[in-house]
């Protein structure tokens, strides 16, 4: 380690900076597969220990054993303690994945999401599970409101998915009514540009409101038919009698995501069912919330009513420290 | 800054402690994009107190681990860190940077730029670019320089840092 007093700029300075400079231009510039080979090695090897580090840190984080916890005791105390605020929305992100988990007539893996500080990091997402837990590429990955992308490359432990966000993601979409048909892409221009999506090719003639919802049409054979997109928030641009191509809010925000499924079962029929409406979500979230309270009453009501018994034993019982009951004679007239 | 002030055994130690809180701690905090870049902090710190050309390499390999998490461009991350590696280096040299304040400015200097040249070799539109370098790596710089300003002092009488700044 040089000083500041003696640093001198030496040829060995001058090789190394060329040689780093050079090292990462042809990362750049050599295809893509080679880079993701060498990201795949190196974190299968070196980095590994890091991965699995942070992989241990997010599940502390998301406080997923504590969610099970809760879901097992399902007592009052838990309860109430969901209603933190912060506890209280990953508790109902968690149930939605499992709410969804359930729907889905299709194999799945759970996984975490890795976010890393990079300012790329919504297009590409760092997962926890990789080909050991059946991972493999080209598999959607979903989360509770829609999709969320697609597997790019797999390694043992982990893999990397390309979201939506990613300039060069691409999927097959239809609106929930059926009469219109296109692609979906990026969005690339406009005053919400970043952060949208564009539902392009749809035909002239087949014009779609606002507030459709966009789903996966599972043409291509990697997305399965019936996953949400996004919503229709407006009109991008009009080619002249042949295209128009919409603006859609994602159904689904990769940034935000801290826990996916991705889907392992290849090709499947329609998930429209396993993706129900807010609406039809909210109506199951409050019915269960209903079913927990009636548990709750029940419950209380049982141990009032014990309760009450045991008072009236003690109070009945000399043993138990109470006076026998007694029947009081009939009152009768006092003559004064 | 005399070789014996921060000697090496030290710095490989806060160095480890750093990944650990890159990978342990930093997940644990808030939003991603905001959250600090412990990395950037070690290879800061590294650099500031080494010649270019190992400032460099440090950057390269810093990149290196940043590209393989995050693979959106396979080497953007390498080049942009090892540029920070290496202007870190001379910045050094040429500024005073003997103190707390101005160590922490390099720092929070160093994540602008190297989000700047992410998302230049990556390829982002203008608005991304614009989001990203206005809003998100201003305050990822800040809570990344003042983690830095945490470790200085934790560790101050090893970096010689002046606190009467």
């Amino acid at each position: 380690m040089a000083s500041v007093s003696d640093r001198r700029y030496t040829r060995r300075d001058t090789v190394l900076v060329l040689l780093c400079l050079g090292l990462s231009f042809v990362g750049l510039f050599s295809p893509v597969e080679r880079g993701q080979a060498i990201a795949d090695t190196l974190r299968e090897t070196v980095l590994a220990p890091l991965v699995w580090l942070q992989a241990r840190a997010e599940e502390g984080r998301t406080s997923r054993v504590r969610f099970r916890q809760v879901t097992a005791e399902r007592d009052s105390s838990s309860y109430l303690a969901q209603f933190l605020p912060s506890l209280r929305a990953e508790n109902e992100r968690l149930r939605q994945l499992l709410r969804l988990s359930r729907r889905l007539n299709t194999s799945y893996i759970a996984a975490e999401v890795l976010h890393q500080p990079q300012a790329t990091d919504g297009r590409t997402l760092l997962l926890s599970a990789g080909s050991r837990d059946g991972v493999s590429a080209f598999n959607p990955v979903v989360a509770p409101e829609g999709l969320i992308g697609v597997i790019l490359s797999v390694s043992s432990r982990s893999s990397i998915a390309m979201s939506w966000a990613h300039p060069e993601f691409r999927v097959s979409a239809f609106t929930v009514s059926g009469n219109a048909f296109g692609v979906v892409a990026p969005a690339t221009e406009g005053r919400y540009g970043e952060g949208a999506l564009e539902f392009r090719g749809v035909p002239y003639r087949d014009s779609v409101p606002l507030g459709t919802l966009v789903l996966s049409s599972g043409l291509g054979g990697v997305f399965p038919k019936g996953i949400p997109v996004g919503t229709v928030i407006g009109t991008v641009r009009v080619e002249a009698g042949w295209e128009r191509v919409y603006r859609l809010r994602p159904a689904a925000n990769p940034g935000s995501a801290a826990h996916v499924l991705v889907l392992a079962g290849g090709r499947t029929g329609d998930l429209a069912r396993a993706f129900p409406s807010d609406s039809l979500l909210e109506a199951m979230r409050l019915d269960s919330i209903a079913r927990v309270r009636r548990a709750d009453s029940v419950a209380q009501a049982a141990r009032a009513a014990r309760a009450a018994r045991r008072d009236s034993l003690a109070r009945s019982s000399p043993i138990l420290g109470g006076t026998p009951t007694v029947t009081p004679p009939p009152a009768t007239d006092s003559i004064p | 800054m005399s070789p014996n002030r921060v000697s090496r055994a030290q710095l490989l130690l806060v160095m480890i402690l750093l990944l650990v809180l890159q990978f342990y701690l930093r997940p644990r905090l808030w939003d991603a994009r905001i959250s600090p870049d412990f990395l950037l902090i070690a290879l800061m710190l590294y650099a500031m107190r080494s010649s270019p050309g190992v400032a460099a390499l440090a950057g390269f390999v810093v990149g290196l681990i940043a590209d393989t998490l995050t693979p959106a461009r396979f080497g953007a991350g390498a080049l942009a860190h090892t540029l920070v590696g290496y202007l870190a280096a001379w910045g050094r040299s040429i500024f005073f940077a003997d103190n707390m304040l101005v160590n922490a400015g390099f720092v929070a200097a160093g994540l602008w730029f190297r989000d700047l040249v992410v998302l230049l070799t990556s390829g982002s539109d203008h608005r991304q670019l614009l989001t990203e370098l206005t809003l998100y790596s201003p305050l990822q710089a800040l809570t990344t320089a003042g983690c830095a300003l945490l470790v200085l002092i934790t560790f101050r009488a090893w970096f010689s840092i002046r606190l009467d700044a």
